[in-house]
This record gives C-alpha cells, structure tokens and sequence, in this order.
C-alpha cells in the first residue's frame, strides 16, 4: 500500500460487507464507505490536485467520508478542530491558501462568516456527484494539513504525506498488533494526529470503527458494551477519569478489552496500575509523537519499573537528547525517520525546528537503557537561582491532594533567585483546600527551592483549540 | 485559632523538624539549622497566604524569628 486512498480500497476488496464505521446515527460497510467516497471526490475533481480543502466536521461518518473523499481526489485534507476559535479560523485558512472550506450543517455558520471572495464555503449535504473521474494521489504527495495545538506558541502548519501515513501505520498495526477481527472505539477529534491515525489504522487493516463525539465516560463504556469493542484509544485525561471513582459499576466493561492505547501526555502510573488490573488480558500501551513526528515511540506497560517512559523508538525511526551541557544526560529530544516531516507549511518554522532531517522537537527527556522519559517542555524549565526545575515535577506532587482538579506551575520573576514558582490551581466543586495548606504538604514533599512562592486559585485555564493548557499565557 | 497560634503554626509548617516543644518566639535565623533563604521565602509564603497580605521587600528581609513575624503581620492587619 502506497497512500491512504489504497487502506481503503484494499480493505473494501478483501471485506466489502464488513462494517467500516459507525457514529451515533448510523453505520456503514466497507462497500457503502467506498461508493460514498467516490461519488464525493468526483466533485473535488474540479480543483487542481494538491489544492487544500479545509474539513469542519465533529467526529462524523460524514467527516470520514469528506476526508477520503479529499484524499481520493489528490488533494490535501486541513483538518480543523471544531472548537477552533473565529480567529484561529480564519487565520489558518489564510495560511493553508484554501479552495474549499467543508463543514456538517450543525458547524457552517462558523464558516459562513469567513470574509473572502476566493473560497468556496460549502455544507457536506451541498455535494453533489458530478463526475466519473478517477484521480489517484502519489505516495510524495501531501495527503493531510493540521496545525499545531499552539501550547507553547503561534500554531504551525504541518504537512504530512502519504508515505509518512503508510510507514506510520505500518508500525502502529505492527506494534500494536491490530487486525480485520478489532472493533475499536475512538474518543478522539479526527481533526487530531491522535484520533486520525487511529482512522488510518483501522482503514489499514479493514477493522471496525466507532466514532464518538465527546469523552464522555457514561457513552464510551455504553459504545464498548453495545459494540462488543475490544480495543479503545484515549487521552490519558479520559483513562484517569474512568478509573478515579464513580464508574465502577461499569469498570468490568473494559475487562475484555484486549488493548488500551493512550498518548505522550503524562500518564498518570496510579491509571496505569489500575486499567492493568481491570484487563483480564488485554495490554496497556502509549506512544510518544507529535503532529510532525506521528508514532515515535512505543511503550505496552509490561513492566511497572519503566512505568514512566514513553518506550523505544519505532522501526525507521532515530531519536537523540541534544544538551549544551556534555555532562547531562538530559536535553532536546531530536527525532528522525520516516514518520517525521519533511517540512513546515511555512519556511520560517522549517528553518527554526528541522535540521538534517532531525526535527527538534522542544520536548526535554532522557534516555535510559533505550527507554525514552518525558521531562516537559523546554520553554517550561524554571530556572531558580540555576537549578532547573520541570514544572511536572512540582505538579505531580500536589495533583496528588484531594480536593484539587488541575495545577500548572510557571516560572515567576525573583529579585533574589532570578525566577520561583508559581502554581496556578483550580480546586474541585466543593473544595474547601487552603493556599497554606497546599504550601505545608509542598514544604513536606518538595525541595526548598521547589516550593510555589505564590498560589492562584483560578477557574479554569486558558486552553488551546484541541483543549491543551496554554501554559505561556500564565507566565 | 488567634494570630499566635497561626504564626506559631506557619512555623512548624515551614520547618517540619521542629516540634511544638521545640518552638521559640525569640529563637534568631541564625540559630536554626535549616533556615536558609529559601526557608524565609517559605515562610513569607505562607504567611502571605494565611492572612491574605503582601510584605514589601524590607519586611521580607528584617524577618528573623517568629517574634519578628508575627510583629510584621499585625502591622499589617
């Protein structure tokens, strides 16, 4: 298989009647899928190949449908997060230069109030079949855009091609041993590498997908009963929520599961230990990557003392700690290989953050005995008097209390020690916890100089479109 | 709880060693073991949380025994 357009074909030849997808109001076989899928790319056949087609869409059968189609036509699919912010919006369809912006009716109004003369703006239900046409892209081609959640800075457009895709899925159903046989239940925006690998995934091997909308526990625990799943990706966010109390009548639904497929975000050991438990036989697993370099590492949590790495490196794929300071043992994770990027929609960023074929990928790590472990984000370092403080490590320690939903810890401007902590907290409804007593359990639980020299309650964080923290904007 | 327990508190919080017993309001900074410049950050922390006040850069540095402290916050309150 050389591009995307070929996982659907080669899954629809070998099962046609198998059912490929399914979302809250219906489902569709392999052979419905593909039929859908053509009659929407002939439309597409009156755009240019490689032209950009920007997707608006909820995890639908209809954004499926729409993305292949794009795919089909050898154009290239920008995937947008619906709860994507009007100006977000408009600046990256500036940015990608599109044709055509797509969306479901329940979004087009967010669409309809872009201002340009020199795209089209179309509702899904608007496109018609008007030709018989077959276009087919080339592996070298882009197949999708997505921009950067943007956590740290202004988001990046990040082209990904269809070679990348094969080889990334390559390893991901190797690893992860996926086959025709999974049904696999996706909490997770398609608009996302996360959640659209897994679509890749699942195309790849002729596998059943069901699509859900929101995270909701309640409704993932209904789909893997109701569908008789055996596989679940989800955020690691999600995973601990299903597993810190209020489910546990619904727990045993899980049991069966044969795999549980999470990402690079800090899993939480405590979640890790009790999913294993849950599974009677199924396997833990996470994966470290971003948009630019999908699927770098793997790690199934066979062994608790590597609970915190984020695993080895993929087949094809090279990763090295990069550090000013020859004697650490950590630094910059640099990544190479097949899944990772050629280059940035614009030049600047592919100047700024690609060398050699090495993406740097501002991710701060270590290596030890081929395992790879997360520290944080370089930017995020807190520099107190020269010691260098990861701000996970201090939020690790009070996310522990109860009464506490989330912390972020941002460096703070000092006459005396150059940069402290500070710790912005959003309590739990009903919470009754005090600065002072968050300070004491610090005092007792970290190194002096590690303890927040000032504590803000807030209501909640700024966050990006895909609902990651903006920690620079607390800074 | 009046303002002498809390400081007296805010103190036992912020050197984890020492017991009730042990507690002095004239003990100086210079006789603690462990007090060092990120201990008085601790402590100025802590009392800035409990009573909701912010000290200013000189009372941050004339603070040197509980005695000081609980002086410096009553100014305040």
């Amino acid at each position: 298989m050389n591009t995307i357009a070929d996982f659907l074909n080669h899954s629809y030849m070998a099962n046609p009647d198998k059912i490929a997808i399914v979302d809250d109001n219906s489902k569709l076989t392999y052979h419905e899928l593909n039929q859908k899928v053509i009659s929407f790319s002939s439309f597409l056949n009156k755009f240019p190949q490689n032209s950009i087609i920007s997707l608006l869409f909820d995890n639908t059968i209809e954004s499926v449908i729409a993305y292949l189609g794009i795919i089909n036509s050898g154009c290239i699919g920008h995937l947008i997060p619906t709860r994507i912010s009007q100006s977000n919006l408009v600046q990256q369809i500036s940015s990608a230069k599109s044709k055509l912006v797509l969306s479901s009716n329940k979004n087009f109004s967010k669409i309809s109030e872009i201002e340009s003369n020199n795209i089209e703006k179309l509702r899904f239900s608007e496109i018609e079949k008007t030709s018989s046409d077959v276009r087919n892209p080339r592996s070298s081609d882009y197949a999708y855009l997505i921009y950067t959640s943007g956590t740290t800075s202004s988001p990046k457009g990040v082209p990904v091609t269809h070679s990348s895709c094969v080889f990334t899925t390559g390893n991901i159903v190797e690893t992860l041993q996926y086959s025709k046989d999974d049904v696999n239940v996706l909490p997770l925006p398609l608009s996302h590498s996360f959640g659209l690998g897994c679509l890749h995934t699942s195309l790849f091997v002729g596998s059943t997908l069901i699509l859900q909308k929101t995270t909701d526990v309640s409704e993932i625990l209904s789909s893997i009963k109701n569908y008789n799943a055996n596989t679940l990706a989800a955020i690691p966010s999600t995973l601990s929520k299903m597993t810190s109390g209020g489910f546990e009548e619904s727990l045993n639904m899980l049991s069966d599961l044969r795999l549980i497929i999470t990402n690079s975000t800090f899993f939480p050991p405590e979640t890790i230990k009790k999913l294993k438990k849950i599974l009677k036989k199924g396997k833990v697993a996470t994966y470290y990557g971003l948009t630019e370099a999908s699927r770098s590492t793997f790690m199934i949590f066979d062994d608790d003392e590597k609970i915190e790495s984020v695993g080895k490196p993929c087949k094809g794929t090279s990763l090295k700690i990069v550090s000013n300071n020859e004697e650490s043992s950590i630094g910059e994770i640099w990544i190479r290989g097949h899944n990772v990027i050629e280059k940035y929609w614009d030049e600047e960023h592919t100047k700024a953050n690609l060398s050699d074929g090495w993406l740097k990928t501002g991710d701060l790590g270590k290596i030890e005995n081929k395992f790879l472990y997360i520290l944080g984000r370089i930017d995020d370092l807190i520099n107190i008097s020269g010691e260098k403080v990861y701000p996970q490590e201090i939020e690790r320690v009070v996310k522990v209390l109860s009464g506490i939903d989330d912390v972020v810890a941002v460096p703070m401007r000092h006459e005396s020690f150059g940069q402290v902590v500070k710790l912005f907290v959003k309590k739990s409804v009903n919470s009754n916890i005090s600065k002072t007593e968050i300070l004491a359990y610090c005092i007792k639980n970290l190194e002096r100089f590690k303890v927040p020299a000032k504590i803000e309650f807030v209501e909640d964080f700024p966050r990006t479109d895909y609902g990651k923290i903006k920690r620079f904007m607390l800074k | 709880m009046n303002i002498d327990d809390d400081v007296k508190k805010i103190f036992i919080e912020a050197f984890p060693a020492i017991s009730e017993s042990d507690f002095e309001w004239d003990k100086l900074q210079k006789d603690y073991d462990d007090w060092d410049s990120f201990a008085q950050l601790n402590i100025i922390t802590l009392a800035e949380a409990k009573f909701e006040i912010t000290f200013s850069d000189d009372e941050v540095t004339s603070i040197s025994s509980a005695k000081n402290l609980l002086d410096c916050i009553k100014s305040h309150l």
